[in-house]
């Protein structure tokens, strides 16, 4: 975490259906302030990339703004926003104002095109204006799970790629050297399809508490595409967006979203 | 005037919080105002009061909470409030030190033991306004027979709906206090309202009890059945969340209703629904409802004692359904979802019907009352126009009757059950 200065002020932003976001803030006495957009390293890792934006006065009263233009796009991850008063000022953190994120909400049912990018605004647990961005050659966006008879089927949609015959869906244990589970897709037509898993049958496939990750192959020798769910304003699902547990035998078995919004399922071992 | 706000904690979160620093706010402009807060736990507050209210507290709970003087039960702030054992009778000592020093002209009691402080305490050269954000119903015989004592003592008397001001009116002799209903104000909205093609009901607050979340819950499968593609958003937190969270499990409603966690300013949250819903029990006021109104949401709401149905107009800007009643809560959140133009409507006219809770009406009233209390003080009357007369007199001497027989008794009670201990 940064120890920079916080500013006060109170940062605005509104969202757009192709991804362009305003941030509008008051800054009566500024000279040449610009927004500071900083990729969030890994742990004990040094800041990289950054995006510098100008903050152009508009209307009244010292307010000023700036625009994310939907290109380029940003590099997956959490992008920390900071006020440069001056061109030599050091940088303070903002705070988040009022997010208008409608165009957002119902990002599910438009067809996307590759790459995949999305950006969400959020305000981070300890309070500050942050961006979540995706950058993906092609996405599966998850829809509906239905959980009944031991099994789950997810509904899902395939975009920035197209969904062959010999399509597959794989969950591939984590940390388990590339073993991986089969299931046939089921078209619906436009890039949609469903899968269903036995939870059973996953539960018995590897010994003890694991992680499967979803993906789809969209054609036999395509590169695996992540199934996520990232189309609305939710910017962080896994606390919000939670599924029952499925209990076979000696496991219970859950799907759930990663901390990255990605589809996975939780088998955890009983007793 | 010189305005004095006396609180309960102005560093925590919750509607009162909110209501005084809206209103503290808003009346900066005209006069001197501060906001007295009891106690104090955290260097800022959670919510910031406008830059001009000066902020200040009675007790540093960081520094004094071992205070020799706090671990003795409060005396005159009264026992049967619902606070009683957050003071102390070093809080007893502070506000009474700070009641006999202020120079203010008006000095608001915000909750209903330092109403009493006020009515007791406060000097004879101030005007001393109690305002009751909760219901006099709702209060127990204890404190009722507590308030009935003390109020006489104040000027003015405030109630956040009509109906609670007539209660106060019928059921506590008063006579000489003007009692009067001031609503919660609500700040204009700064975002473009909802437009009402969004597929989304919210509802926020305090996840407890009260609120009856399970009920929208329940009713929401109803939705789900017809209308799988709507979906519900509950924000805020609280001691309901594993319950709600088992319940939307139970009726698999796991793709359709969310538990969002809390945000703040609701105002962006708020826009992207296109339906409010409130299922309280009990409601004095009902600020989220107001809120949503705003926004340009119209909203379904039980008909709880006593806010709600002050604020909508049952099928012209939100509907009013029987308390508790999960089918008729479902039926009347299906009939705005299945009238596109209707809900357009509604959304409307709550825009239009709720702008009298923006602050601008709810402060001139507040300010018209103030001046004239002080006028009447100052010319050796009280209150002002409106008081409560004393026709009331025999009606109000039964409430009085009941509640004392109800505290006794109930005190009664409690000394054997300690006896028996």
């Amino acid at each position: 975490m940064s120890t920079a200065p916080t500013t006060e002020v109170r940062t605005d932003c509104s969202a757009d259906t192709d991804g362009r976001i305003t941030f509008r803030l008051r800054l009566p006495s500024a000279d040449r302030p610009r927004l500071l957009l900083v990729l969030r390293p890994k742990k004990g890792r040094p800041e990289e990339q950054s995006y510098t934006l100008d903050l152009e006065t508009c209307g009244e009263h010292g307010h000023v703004r700036a625009v994310l233009e939907p290109r380029p796009a940003l590099a997956e991850g959490r992008w920390d926003a900071y006020l440069l008063r001056a061109p030599d000022a050091a940088r303070e953190r903002l705070r988040p104002g009022l997010r208008d994120l409608r165009p957002l909400v119902d990002g599910g049912t438009r067809a996307w095109t590759s790459p995949v990018t999305v950006r969400v605004p959020y305000a981070t647990k300890d309070g500050f204006l942050a961006l979540r961005a995706w950058r993906r050659t092609a996405h599966v966006e998850a829809g509906p799970v239905d959980i009944a008879d031991g099994a789950m089927t997810v509904r899902a949609r395939l975009h920035g790629a197209e969904l062959a015959e010999d399509a597959a869906v794989r969950l591939r244990l984590r940390g388990g050297g590339g073993t991986e589970r089969s299931y046939r897709p089921h078209p619906a037509g436009g890039g949609a399809f469903s899968f269903t898993v036995d939870c059973g049958e996953l539960a018995a496939a590897a010994a003890g508490s694991r992680v499967w990750d979803a993906f789809l192959r969209p054609a036999a020798d395509a590169p695996p595409v992540r199934i996520g769910r990232l189309f609305d304003d939710v910017a962080d699902r896994k606390g919000v967006y939670v599924y029952p547990r499925v209990t076979v035998g000696g496991a219970a078995v859950r799907p759930y979203y990663t901390v990255d919004n990605d589809l996975a399922v939780e088998v955890t071992a009983a007793g | 005037m010189k305005i004095s706000f006396l609180i309960h904690n102005a560093y925590g979160i919750g509607g009162t919080i909110t209501t005084t620093f809206n209103l503290a706010g808003a009346l900066t402009e005209r006069h001197d105002v501060e906001v007295v807060s009891v106690l104090r736990h955290r260097e800022h507050p959670n919510l910031t009061p406008h830059p001009d209210v000066r902020l200040r507290a009675l007790v540093d709970l960081r520094r004094e909470k071992d205070h020799p003087l706090h671990r003795r039960p409060a005396r005159v702030f009264p026992s049967a409030e619902y606070r009683h054992h957050q003071y102390s009778e070093l809080t007893d000592q502070r506000i009474a030190e700070y009641l006999e020093g202020t120079d203010a002209d008006v000095v608001i009691g915000t909750r209903p033991g330092l109403n009493v402080h006020l009515a007791l305490q406060a000097p004879q050269r101030v005007v001393r306004v109690g305002q009751e954000h909760l219901t006099l119903d709702n209060h127990s015989p204890a404190l009722r027979t507590a308030l009935r004592r003390a109020y006489r003592r104040l000027d003015v008397l405030t109630t956040v709906t009509e109906a609670d001001a007539g209660a106060y009116r019928r059921k506590m002799r008063l006579p000489g206090v003007r009692v009067e209903a001031l609503p919660n104000s609500v700040p204009d909205p700064v975002l473009p309202a909802a437009d009402g093609s969004a597929k989304i009901v919210i509802a926020a607050g305090r996840l407890v009890p009260v609120k009856r979340y399970d009920l929208i819950v329940e009713a929401f499968s109803q939705v789900v059945a017809e209308y799988p593609d709507w979906q519900l958003r509950i924000y805020g937190k609280g001691e309901e969340q594993d319950r709600l969270r088992a319940q939307i499990e139970t009726l698999g409603l796991w793709n359709n209703v969310f538990l969002m966690g809390s945000a703040s300013p609701m105002e962006a949250e708020w826009v992207k629904g296109s339906i409010g819903a409130t299922a309280s029990d009990f409601e004095p006021f009902g600020m989220t409802i107001v809120e949503a109104m705003r926004c340009g949401l119209p909203v379904v709401s039980t008909d709880c004692p006593y806010g709600p149905g002050e604020i909508i107009k049952d099928g012209e800007d939100g509907r009013l359904v029987p308390v508790g009643d999960s089918r008729a809560f479902g039926a009347a959140l299906l009939e705005l979802i299945r009238d596109d133009e209707r809900r357009r409507r509604m959304g409307t006219a709550a825009v239009e019907h709720a702008r009298r809770f923006a602050p601008g009406p709810v402060v001139a009233q507040a300010e018209r009352l103030f001046e004239e209390a002080v006028a009447a003080r100052n010319s050796g009357r009280r209150g002002g126009p409106g008081r409560a007369g004393t026709s009331h007199a025999l009606i109000s001497r039964g409430h009085a009757a009941r509640d004392l027989a109800h505290a006794a008794a109930s005190g009664a009670l409690r000394t054997v059950r300690k006896g028996r201990r």
